[in-house]
Order: structure tokens, then C-alpha cells, then sequence
């Protein structure tokens, strides 16, 4: 039976996340964008943010994906990325600290490497030993799977007894058929009737050592051992001698498994730098004076006390493990692809117009938090607030609940409803049975909704509002600086030097509404999109409904930035998602908007608006199947043509003037959820 | 026939049968087992009669060890007379002041004043223990101040009557800062009289020996639903803010022990009891077929 990842991803995205306690993106490895490591795409991985998988799988039940899975992360829960060379050599003295990776490092300075390609070169068959390695690590991953996951390790045994039927074991005749014997052994294959076939005499001991690890598992070093013990055993085999050591190419020891443990010394790296930074400031502290010698001490004039000596060469080794950290992160980076760290991934279904079908999980959108811009002067934006916040306000109270009511007859209330009381006694006196609902009690009359405003933060909202002028700062007269009525302090407006841009005013728009719905008490998120290609659409949130409006809001909305395409539809469904998970009985989406929706493979035809537009349609159509109230703001101009076939029952208004865009949104906000 | 002078009718129960409250006599010692110094603080705080305010998530054991130390104080180191040491109001959003207070009730042809509650702990020096009391309207949290300063006073405002606490009388609310919405808070004039206890689902081993003590488990199954709690809780965020708490636990401990089948056991208490989103119960499901065997 073929199973196809994007049937499980979602699934899958939530048990890795228990499993592991953290988030993984779950991918293809097909996907896989690391330019330095290649993946076969039937391969699994793990990155520091990303479980790979294959694409697709030829197994029994969904659970085989689930295995992979489990496979991946037991590798990290279970110690694999901690191993260390140093500690890996002493505990195996009778392997010779190679100086083949010393080698390496002369002929190509700059080359770092992992501890298992460390580990591997000292064996002069790197690459063998580096696979044998492995498959002993998965052995000792297993038979701690077994122990730990028992439920898990039944589906295991399940998908390797399919893989061993596909690849059934072969006669033992030399080097490659004896590595395939290991396989199917690891795979737990009966090494009794392995070894039966076996033409060279080196399988058994072999097959001890992986039976040893699977009956007793311990920690990485075991397997570094067993790893050892092996390549030994094989040494008839192999023909290389020590002096033709040949250096391996990188990916053919690399792979994600090596990145991974780079990654963990990284924070080794990290507490190391921790570490060295504490100790330089206790240094500081203890002493705080002139580091120079001064009159009356013995050292000369001008020369280093010893331990101000000590403090200098500790300041040197922290700002070379610095350097050092940040340029084995960026190696990190390269080789596995752009992360997401703080992200979560979704997979959503596009609208193919042209097939009248949708695209099964086409699109992939990253929901990330806005980071706020720490150097920005959030003092104007305040201000901004302030100023607007009283007419937004007065609207938005036009739809202010009435707050609490007395309800009578009711089982249960604070009060004897007395005429209710009265009628029950004429009721029992006339011989009927008394309405029991003889209370009142006082109701808030509740106002349920959540809004979400999306914000287009596409490339092209970084265009200044009026292109032919320079800087369209407000006139003073807009904003009446009250501290100072004669103007002789600069209003806020004039320290920003460029000129107005469509972003800015998007920006304040959300920030005045922010204010004024603060104080009406209904929830809405605040959140923006942008991204490059289907993979990469990006979703950024600035507040969620259930958050309050804090200075981080500010920032976070402060820190909206024009970012690259406009891929409307994910988006949308997106937002749609998320308000569905609100549970508000009334749920409303505004998109503020500049323009049409793009994006560099929105539809076949490059330059063709239409597939976009109908895309985002269907969205719209979607969200409003669901209950949502929808409405497109935008400030582009020409937008009618679009807008009329994009939006249900027109619901899009095109601002005329952009500066009147606070109030036509708390306009359209008022007339949508009174 | 008329029901006028029916009791068991709902216009006429007395407020002491109200479902949302039932007092504990305590005639066996409730097992706690304590995962920090909570005994011990309690106890000073009773004997300084501060009233004390529980926090944390759904099922961790507020209640338990609320009922654990109403029976140390009361029977195991005073032998107290008292019939109900323990009264426990669940709170939920309809409560109201009048429904801890007491109310005029129709009894034949007159109005009856029935206490609540909170009035009945006051007059006789129990423990009156507010479950999650954020959930209660804010009228309710406002009658407590007078009740939990110095002055420990209960003003009944319906009968004129100015109960003076009895010198027993302890007043302990629980918490939830979990799954409350930020609109839902506590005031920090309510707040700022309690002194906090925070609690927390125990780490994995004391989970396992919880469960193994309350449903009679092996301690390797225990210890399997111990890592189940452990596993489902890193999905918090997914729509239950609260995750698996060791209340559903025990009862899939005590379900199996029961003969019912684990898997079907955790799917009744754990799967289903969790969430309604049929993707998160999915991955669930599958975290409970990955770790038992």
C-alpha cells in the first residue's frame, strides 16, 4: 500500500511534537534545500528545526511514516548528536588518534567537521567506517525504542520485515554482500540463518557485536566501539592501505546525522562562551581599576599585572570562540537550509482555476511572530494613537453592548422574582402545577466576536504614497501639538525623514484601530503576510485575539515591514483558521491590501493576475462558507476590475485618500459585526 | 396533584443540596503524596489563618490536597468535632454572591433564609475551598475581602446580619491561570489577600507512583501512563492548554485494572477526554500506541 506524506503531515506535525516536546516542521526530503548535503528522497532526516521524510511510502498502514519518524527523534532524545571524539578515543584506546583530519585541515584551512567524520578518519576506509557507525546507532536507537516505546517498536518490526522481504538477504561473498548481510541484521533479520550463508567467515563476529548493542543498549560510545570492533573484523576485506589514505569527500561522510551532532557541540560552544563571559566579569568586578602598573608596584611602568595578563588572554580565547561559534552557524546554515526556528508550518490546499480543482496542500505558510525592531522610536506611534483615539473610539462605542440586564423567570438568580413568585402560589392554590422559574438574576449581555485584520506586507507597500512628491509629512494642522501651541518644538512627524510610505500608513491604521478596539473589549489579531513561492508562503503575527494590546503589540505592528510577494490565498485560509479556532459566534476578516495578489509561481502564466485572483476568490468563498464575514481594503486605485470578481457581494472598498484609511476601517468595522 | 410543598422541587431544595457544593466529613485520610514543601506551608498558614490561594492545571491535585489537609488539621492533629471540615463550592459562571451567601427559599407560605455555603463555613470554622474561583461572576470575589483581612466578617446583606467568622474558619480558592482567558483574572485586591501555592502535574516518576498507589497498577504500567502525561503535555498549546491531567490518568489506570483493554482504556479517558479535534486526537491516539506495548 502507497501512503503519501502530506496525507499524515499534520498528524505526524503533532506526534513529533509530543514525542519530542518541541516543534518540527515536517517536510518531503525532497524539499530538502541544504546546499551542502545531499539526500536520497527515500531517505529520512532530522535538522534543527525540520523532520525529513520520504514522500511517499510503500508500507503496510500510515504507521510506517510514524516509525521514520520516531526513528529520527529517538537518534536526538537518545544521545546520538552528543558524541564527542576526545571522549569517544579514550574510552577506545586501541584506536590510533588519526592525523588524517589534521591533514585535511592543512590542505583545506577553514574545513571544520563533525565528530563522526573525525571519529571516522581515523579508520582508513572513512567512509565504511562512517556507515558502519550509523548502522550501529540505529541498532542502539532501536533497541532503546523497544524499551522506551514499546507500542512503536511493534509497528517498527512490522516496516522492517517489509523492507527485508524487499531486499531479501543474499550469499556472503565479499565486502558488499557482507554490509547488505548487517542490514538485514539490523533490520532484525535471525543472524543464525545469516550466517548460514555466509562464504567469508567474518559475519558472526560481526552480527555478535550488533546482537550485543540490541540486547544491552548503552549510550553513542557503544556503538563507537561495536563501530571499532568491526572494522577490524573486516580488515581482510578491505584492500586500502594506511599510507594511500585517501580524504573522503564531504558528502560522503557528511550527511544531516554529522550537521546534527555539529549543531550539539554548538551548544557546547555556546555554555563554553557563557561560561568564559562570567568569568571576565567577575574578573571586572574584583577589579575595577587601572590595569597598568602604577609607581610603587615591582613591575615597570606601563606593563600587564599578571592577572590583568590572565584577563587578556581570557578576552582573546572568548572573542575567538565567537568567531568561531558564528562561523560554524553560518557553515550550519548553508548546509542545511534556511531555518525557521521559531516557526510552526502548514500545508494549504490551492484553487487551480484553469483545472476547476484545487491542488492538494500546494502551498506551505510559515506562521512566525513578528520580531518588534528594537532601534525603532515606538514615542510617534504613541502619539499617533493618542491623537486618533478618541474619534475612532466614539465610533466603535456606537456598538458597545448594553452591558448588564436583569432576566426574570428564570430556575435560578440572585432575586425572587416576585410576580413570578405570585403566579406560582394562584398556580398551587388553583391545584396546577407552579412554573418553577421564580428567580431573576442580572446578565451581561455578551458581545462575541473576533476579528482578524491581515496585512499585506508585500515589497511594493514600501512605494511612497504620492510618487511624484518628495516626503508627504502631515501639516501641523493635522496634528495639533497641544504641549506647544506656537510650534516652536518639531512635531513628532518631521523627525522621520522619508517620506510617507504605503506601509507606514497600513501600519498606524492597525495601531489607531488597535486603540479604539481595546477599549470596545472585542478580541482580534493583528497579523501580516508576504512570502516567496508556494513553499515559502509567510504569515506573520503581530497579536493574537487572546493576547491584550501591550507595548510588544506596539512593537511587534511597529515592526512591520515591506517583505516580498503577495500570495493572498493561504493567507486567508490561514486567518480563516484561525478565527474557526476562536469559537466567536461572529468572526470577521479585513485584508488591507495595495494591490492585486502575486507571486512568483501563482498560476502557470507569469505576469497573468488571474489565477491569483481567482485563488483568493475561492479563499474569500471558503472563509465565508465557514461563518466569516470578509472585506478587502486596498489603496490601489485600479483595484475595481479585480476586486468586483475577487470579492463577495462587493465587499471591498478602494481608499481614495489613504490618510482616511483609520476611519474607513473602523467604519467598515462598525458595519460589519453591529 | 400539586407540588407546591414538594421538596425535592427545584424552587424549594434547600440551598445545602445545591449540586455546585458538598461538604467532606473525612472519616479516612485522603492520599496525597507532596512534591514540595506545600504541607508544611499550609499548615502555618492555617495556624496564622491566612487564607490561601492554590494555583494550577485541571486535575493536578488542588483539590486532593486541599481535602488531605482539612483532614490532617481536623482529625488527625485536633480530632475536631466538626461534622463537615471541608466545604467545596465548584464555581462556575452563573455563580453568583447569593449562592455562596444563602437565599430566601419558598417553604409553604412563607420565605425561608437558607445560608450558603460560604456562610455555613464561617458559622461553624470549617474550610470553605472555592474551586476555580475565577470562574464565579466578580460579585462573588468582592463579598470575600471583608471575610479574608483582619476584620473576617461575612456581611449578609439580604437578612442585616454581620456574621463574625468562627476563629476555625479558613478560606482557600483555587486557580487556574492556565485555560482562563486574560479578561478572566483575578483583581489584585482579591489576589494580594492570599498567600500562593503554586502546584503543577509532578514530574514523571512521583506521577507514575500516584497512579500506581491510586488505581492498584503495576509500576510499569503506572509508569507508561506516567510517560503518556508526560508526552501529551508537550502538546499543551494545541487547543488544550491544560494537557492530559493525572485525574484521567488514574482513570485509564483504573479503567485497565478494571480489564479494560489499555489502548481502548486510554482512548475513553485520555483521547477523547482531551480534546474534540479530531487532528489533535489523532496524534494523541498515536502517542498512546507508540508508548504502551
Amino acid at each position: 500500500m502507497q501512503i503519501e506524506l502530506a496525507e499524515v503531515e499534520a498528524s505526524l506535525a503533532l506526534f513529533a511534537e509530543g514525542i519530542a516536546g518541541r516543534y518540527y516542521h515536517i517536510a518531503a526530503t525532497s524539499e530538502f534545500a541544504g546546499r551542502r548535503v545531499r539526500l536520497d528522497p527515500g531517505a529520512s532526516a532530522l535538522t534543527r528545526d525540520t523532520l525529513y521524510l520520504p514522500e511517499r511510502l510503500e508500507a503496510p498502514d500510515a504507521s510506517a511514516f510514524r516509525v521514520l519518524a520516531l526513528q529520527q527523534l529517538a537518534h536526538r532524545e537518545f544521545g546520538s548528536y552528543r558524541f564527542d571524539v576526545t571522549e569517544a578515543l579514550a574510552r577506545l584506546p586501541h584506536i590510533p588518534a588519526s592525523d588524517a583530519f589534521d591533514r585535511a585541515r592543512a590542505a583545506l584551512p577553514g574545513v571544520r567537521a563533525s565528530d563522526f567524520e573525525r571519529f571516522c578518519l581515523c579508520f582508513t576506509e572513512g567512509p565504511l567506517a562512517n556507515g558502519i557507525l550509523h548502522l550501529c546507532e540505529r541498532v542502539r536507537v532501536d533497541a532503546l525504542i523497544a524499551r522506551h516505546y514499546p507500542g512503536g517498536y511493534r509497528h517498527l518490526r512490522r516496516y522492517h520485515d517489509q523492507l527485508i522481504d524487499a531486499h531479501p538477504i543474499e550469499p556472503v561473498t565479499n565486502l558488499s554482500s557482507l554490509l547488505h548481510g548487517l542490514e538485514c541484521i539490523a533490520l532484525g533479520f535471525d543472524s543464525r540463518v545469516a550466517i548460514l550463508l555466509d562464504h567469508t567467515g567474518l559475519l558472526a563476529d560481526c552480527a555478535e557485536q550488533l546482537e550485543a548493542i540490541a540486547t544491552a543498549p548503552g549510550d553513542v560510545y557503544q556503538s563507537a566501539a561495536a563501530c571499532a570492533t568491526i572494522m577490524l573484523t573486516l580488515a581482510p576485506l578491505l584492500d586500502a592501505k594506511p599510507d594511500d589514505l585517501q580524504l573522503p569527500l564531504e558528502e560522503e561522510l557528511g550527511g544531516p546525522a554529522a550537521w546534527m551532532q555539529r549543531e550539539a557541540r554548538l551548544e557546547d560552544w555556546r555554555e563554553e562562551l557563557a561560561g568564559l563571559d562570567q568569568s571576565l566579569q567577575g574578573i571586572e568586578l574584583l577589579d575595577g581599576d587601572d590595569p597598568f602598573a602604577g609607581e610603587g608596584e615591582e613591575l615597570g611602568s606601563g606593563e600587564l599585572r599578571p592577572e590583568d595578563r590572565h584577563l587578556a588572554a581570557l578576552e582573546r580565547e572568548r572573542d575567538t570562540l565567537a568567531r568561531r561559534i558564528d562561523m560554524e552557524r553560518s557553515a550550519i546554515q548553508d548546509a542545511l537550509g534556511k531555518e525557521y526556528p521559531n516557526a510552526r508550518s502548514y500545508r494549504y490546499d490551492e484553487w487551480d482555476y484553469l483545472s476547476r480543482g484545487y491542488l492538494r496542500r500546494w502551498c506551505r505558510l510559515f506562521e512566525i511572530r513578528l520580531e518588534p525592531d528594537k532601534d525603532q522610536d515606538l514615542e510617534p506611534l504613541v502619539a499617533l494613537m493618542r491623537h486618533h483615539r478618541p474619534r475612532v473610539q466614539k465610533q466603535l462605542e456606537l456598538i458597545r453592548p448594553l452591558g448588564y440586564q436583569r432576566v426574570r423567570r428564570v430556575a435560578d438568580g440572585d432575586e425572587l422574582d416576585f410576580n413570578a413568585v405570585i403566579e406560582a402560589r394562584q398556580d398551587a392554590r388553583a391545584g396546577q402545577s407552579p412554573d418553577e422559574r421564580v428567580y431573576s438574576r442580572r446578565d451581561r449581555v455578551h458581545r462575541d466576536v473576533c476579528a482578524a485584520f491581515l496585512v499585506d506586507l508585500s515589497a511594493s507597500t514600501d512605494d511612497p504614497l504620492d510618487k511624484s512628491a518628495p516626503a508627504a509629512a502631515p501639516t501641523t494642522d493635522d496634528y495639533p501639538n497641544l504641549r506647544d501651541p506656537f510650534g516652536a518644538e518639531d512635531p513628532p512627524w518631521e523627525a522621520a525623514p522619508t517620506p510617507r510610505r504605503i506601509i507606514d500608513v497600513q501600519r498606524d491604521t492597525m495601531l489607531i484601530l488597535s486603540a479604539g478596539l481595546e477599549g470596545l473589549g472585542d478580541s482580534y489579531g493583528v497579523y501580516g503576510f508576504s512570502g516567496f513561492g508556494r513553499d515559502c508562503v509567510e504569515f506573520y503575527v503581530a497579536k493574537e485575539p487572546d493576547e491584550r494590546f501591550s507595548r510588544a503589540t506596539l512593537a511587534a505592528i511597529a515592526g512591520m515591514k515591506p517583505k516580498r510577494s503577495t500570495r493572498m490565498g493561504p493567507a486567508i485560509r490561514h486567518a480563516a483558521r484561525k478565527l474557526v479556532d476562536s469559537g466567536s459566534a461572529m468572526k470577521v476578516l479585513i485584508i488591507l491590501s495595495d494591490g492585486f495578489p502575486q507571486d512568483s509561481d501563482y498560476g502557470p502564466v507569469r505576469g497573468s493576475h488571474e489565477y491569483g485572483v481567482q485563488d483568493t476568490a475561492r479563499a474569500l468563498q471558503e472563509a465565508a462558507e465557514k461563518g466569516i464575514e470578509t472585506f478587502c481594503l486596498t489603496v490601489d486605485k485600479s483595484g475595481h476590475d479585480y476586486l468586483r470578481r475577487m470579492c463577495p457581494d462587493n465587499r471591498y472598498m478602494i481608499i481614495e485618500d489613504v490618510e482616511g484609511l483609520p476611519e474607513a476601517l473602523s467604519t467598515v468595522y462598525r458595519t460589519l459585526t453591529a | 396533584m400539586a407540588a407546591t410543598d414538594d421538596p425535592s422541587s427545584p424552587a424549594f431544595r434547600d440551598a445545602s443540596n445545591a449540586s455546585f457544593e458538598s461538604g467532606a466529613r473525612l472519616s479516612a485520610e485522603p492520599y496525597y503524596l507532596a512534591l514540595a514543601d506545600e504541607v508544611d506551608v499550609f499548615r502555618a498558614a492555617y495556624e496564622a489563618r491566612l487564607p490561601v490561594l492554590l494555583k494550577g492545571p485541571t486535575g493536578c491535585g488542588k483539590t486532593r490536597f486541599v481535602e488531605h489537609m482539612a483532614w490532617r488539621l481536623y482529625r488527625e492533629e485536633r480530632s475536631s468535632t466538626l461534622e463537615v471540615p471541608l466545604l467545596t463550592i465548584a464555581c462556575h459562571e452563573d455563580l453568583t454572591a447569593t449562592d455562596m451567601v444563602g437565599r430566601f427559599l419558598l417553604r409553604g407560605d412563607e420565605t425561608v433564609w437558607s445560608d450558603g455555603p460560604l456562610t455555613r463555613a464561617a458559622r461553624t470554622g470549617a474550610i470553605c475551598y472555592l474551586d476555580e474561583v475565577v470562574e464565579a461572576r466578580k460579585d462573588t470575589t468582592v463579598l470575600i475581602h471583608s471575610l479574608t483581612d483582619h476584620r473576617r466578617l461575612l456581611p449578609i446583606e439580604k437578612t442585616g446580619e454581620l456574621l463574625p467568622a468562627h476563629p476555625d474558619f479558613l478560606l482557600v480558592m483555587s486557580y487556574n491561570p492556565g485555560y482562563q482567558s486574560v479578561l478572566k483574572d483575578l483583581k489584585p485586591s482579591t489576589r494580594q489577600r492570599f498567600v500562593s501555592l503554586t502546584f503543577d502535574y509532578p514530574d514523571r516518576d512521583r506521577e507514575a507512583a500516584i497512579v500506581a498507589h491510586e488505581t492498584g497498577v503495576d509500576a510499569v504500567f503506572a509508569d507508561r501512563l506516567a510517560a503518556i502525561g508526560e508526552k501529551v503535555r508537550n502538546l499543551r498549546e494545541h487547543g488544550f492548554e491544560e494537557g492530559v491531567s493525572t485525574r484521567l490518568l488514574v482513570y485509564t489506570g483504573q479503567l485497565t485494572a478494571r480489564g479494560i483493554e489499555p489502548r481502548r482504556a486510554a482512548e475513553i479517558a485520555i483521547v477523547n477526554a482531551v480534546s474534540d479535534d479530531a487532528l489533535v486526537q489523532t496524534a494523541i491516539r498515536d502517542i498512546v500506541d507508540t508508548i504502551l506495548p
